[in-house]
């Protein structure tokens, strides 16, 4: 007796779920269904009138500079996010389970960049790199740094990157140390008391309970580092020429700004199917080797 | 041995509070630039202010309707919340509890799938569904925001609701309570530390969120919501960065305030849901 059998006792349920089945297919089901629509015509978004065009969206994009250009710039942005905010948050998360005294005060500052908000963070970070970083680079006599890094094709990338590896770990640090604060002790006791080192321990303990934190960190941070948007609005506009346009930003720029919308639309399309085989990929990799399922 | 674990220490503190001094260093800043008069930044920027210099937060704070974009993002905030808590506690109930019904096991997939897509995506589309129906507005934006709740939200509920046993339920429904009546006297409270989880993401979620108000509401100032007048109000300091810092630490403000208040709750509530689902 789970779950009531007759259908008249069921009709809770399914009123019960209601809500959120109508909201959902309204507001995300059909804007998604219209969208791959809209990426096969020719809409400029204002017209009355477009017409059907097949994949030449999809095509054109795989040609077009400006599309490969951002594909190349979020990548790399990705990939350097997310492995500076693991390693840095798990040292974190590492530093602050130890046995230290004012743990409470320092988790909280630690965790506080991660309640303000990009777009406040991004200008802060603009401000810094404009006045502050260049005063740096005379006191310190490093050549690259004495202008704005902001204004720089080539070190754009990193200005970006820094602001958002110092506010992007300090959620993943929390959710590493909730994970590490899940270890039981009693297992650290009894490896001591068979003789494992301290790397051992951290190998054979520690990093299997980590695992599940980390596959919620590793989806966090792929998914904020290929979406990047924010900062890359609030710090360089995608400039200087086009060196720090974003995939999301492009996307946006085309559908609201430059009246190719269903170009635009296309290219969401292609990033949801890369953002899709990531996740798949990931998955497979991390289920394996979670705690007690070899 | 001692001598190790001392010097261990040594490394732990120095490093724990180098990263103290990174992450304040920009808050620092923030305060100190907002305080001070252009001549006496012009001078140093990094010094401490002699008087504390209130006419930049002033200028911030009277020169647009600040006030209204503070009601905004806290109208927006909290109506939002409310009706998420109660749509995806109710829908999580019903996918949890009825897992052998096709229906449902579909339904579960279906909102899950909204955790991959990315908002870009729907984004286009979205605005002209949306002005098509009069609903770029403040109304618009709250139903969007309950909608793309319900992913992350359904999922995180779904998996701790699995882990609830059923006994209690099964004795309320024995002694005769509705499904409704159990829903809400027996099983909504024991979902509170995920609820409180889902709250705590969602809350800073929505009031942090630049992209959905940039696409929304960016074309009547009276809807702006305080990161779209951190955005619109860089126009406004191209040559003054007092009033640049000035501005941040104002939008900054109330969520500092907050934070200050509820940071044990806040990072607490964060984990305790996320750990047990």
């Amino acid at each position: 007796m789970r779950t009531p059998k007759s259908p008249n006792k069921k009709m809770p349920f399914y009123i019960m779920s209601l809500p959120s089945l109508i909201m959902y297919s309204f507001f995300f089901g059909i804007p998604v269904i219209s969208g791959i629509y809209y990426s096969l015509t020719d809409w400029d978004g204002m017209s009355k009138e477009f017409n059907f065009i097949g994949f030449k969206n999809y095509l054109h994009s795989f040609q077009d500079d400006r599309f490969w250009n951002s594909f190349l710039f979020t990548f790399k942005y990705t990939i350097v996010l997310v492995i500076s905010v693991i390693v840095i948050s798990l040292i974190i998360a590492l530093l602050l389970n130890t046995n230290i005294k004012g743990k409470g005060f320092f988790r909280s500052i630690y965790f506080f960049p991660a309640v303000l908000s990009l777009i406040t963070v991004g200008l802060i970070f603009n401000q810094i790199f404009y006045r502050v970083v260049p005063q740096l680079g005379e006191l310190l006599g490093i050549e690259s740094l004495q202008s704005n890094i902001l204004g720089n094709s080539e070190l754009a990338i990193w200005g970006i990157l820094i602001t958002n590896i110092w506010q992007g770990v300090a959620m993943p640090a929390i959710i590493f140390l909730a994970g590490l604060q899940s270890v039981p002790k009693d297992l650290y006791e009894a490896a001591t008391i068979d003789g494992a080192n301290m790397i051992q321990k951290f190998q054979y303990i520690t990093i299997p309970f980590l695992i599940p934190m980390l596959s919620i960190n590793l989806v966090l941070v792929v998914k904020s580092g290929l979406t990047v948007f924010d900062y890359i609005v609030a710090m360089t506009e995608g400039g200087p020429g086009r060196s720090t346009e974003s995939i999301a930003y492009i996307i946006y720029q085309q559908g609201f700004r430059q009246y190719q919308f269903s170009y635009g639309v296309a290219q969401s399309i292609i990033l949801l199917i890369v953002i899709v085989m990531i996740s798949v990929i990931q998955t497979k990799l991390l289920s394996r080797k979670e705690v007690g399922q070899q | 041995m001692n001598k190790t674990k001392l010097s261990l220490k040594i490394v732990i503190y120095t490093s724990l509070v180098l990263g103290l001094l990174l992450i304040l260093f920009p808050m620092y800043l923030t305060i100190i630039v907002a305080f001070k008069t252009p001549a006496e930044s012009a001078e140093n920027f990094f010094s401490f202010p002699k008087q504390f210099y209130l006419e930049n937060l002033k200028t911030v704070v009277c020169s647009d309707n600040f006030i209204y974009f503070l009601i905004n993002s806290i109208a927006i905030t909290v109506i939002s919340l409310i009706v998420i808590i109660f749509f995806v506690s109710l829908c999580s109930y019903a996918i949890s509890r009825n897992q052998n019904s096709r229906y449902f096991r579909f339904l579960h997939i279906y909102l899950l799938a909204g955790i991959f897509v990315p908002f870009q995506v729907i984004m286009l589309p979205l605005v002209k569904f949306m002005s098509g129906m009069n609903l770029t507005n403040q109304v618009g934006i709250i139903l969007l925001y309950i909608t793309l709740a319900n992913a992350q939200g359904v999922f995180l509920c779904v998996n701790y609701l699995k882990s609830i046993p059923m006994e209690m339920e099964e004795a309320a429904h024995i002694d005769g309570c509705s499904v409704y009546r159990t829903f809400f006297s027996v099983v909504f409270p024991l979902m509170k530390p995920i609820l409180v989880t889902l709250l705590i993401m969602d809350a800073l979620w929505i009031w942090n969120d630049f992209q959905l108000p940039l696409i929304m509401l960016n074309t009547s100032s009276e809807q702006w919501t305080l990161p779209l007048f951190q955005y619109n109000f860089k126009g406004q300091y191209s040559f003054d960065y007092n009033l640049a810092f000035a501005s941040f630490l104002i939008s900054m403000l109330p969520i500092i305030i907050v934070y200050a208040l509820l940071q044990k709750h806040i990072i607490g509530g964060l984990t305790d849901g996320a750990v047990k689902s």
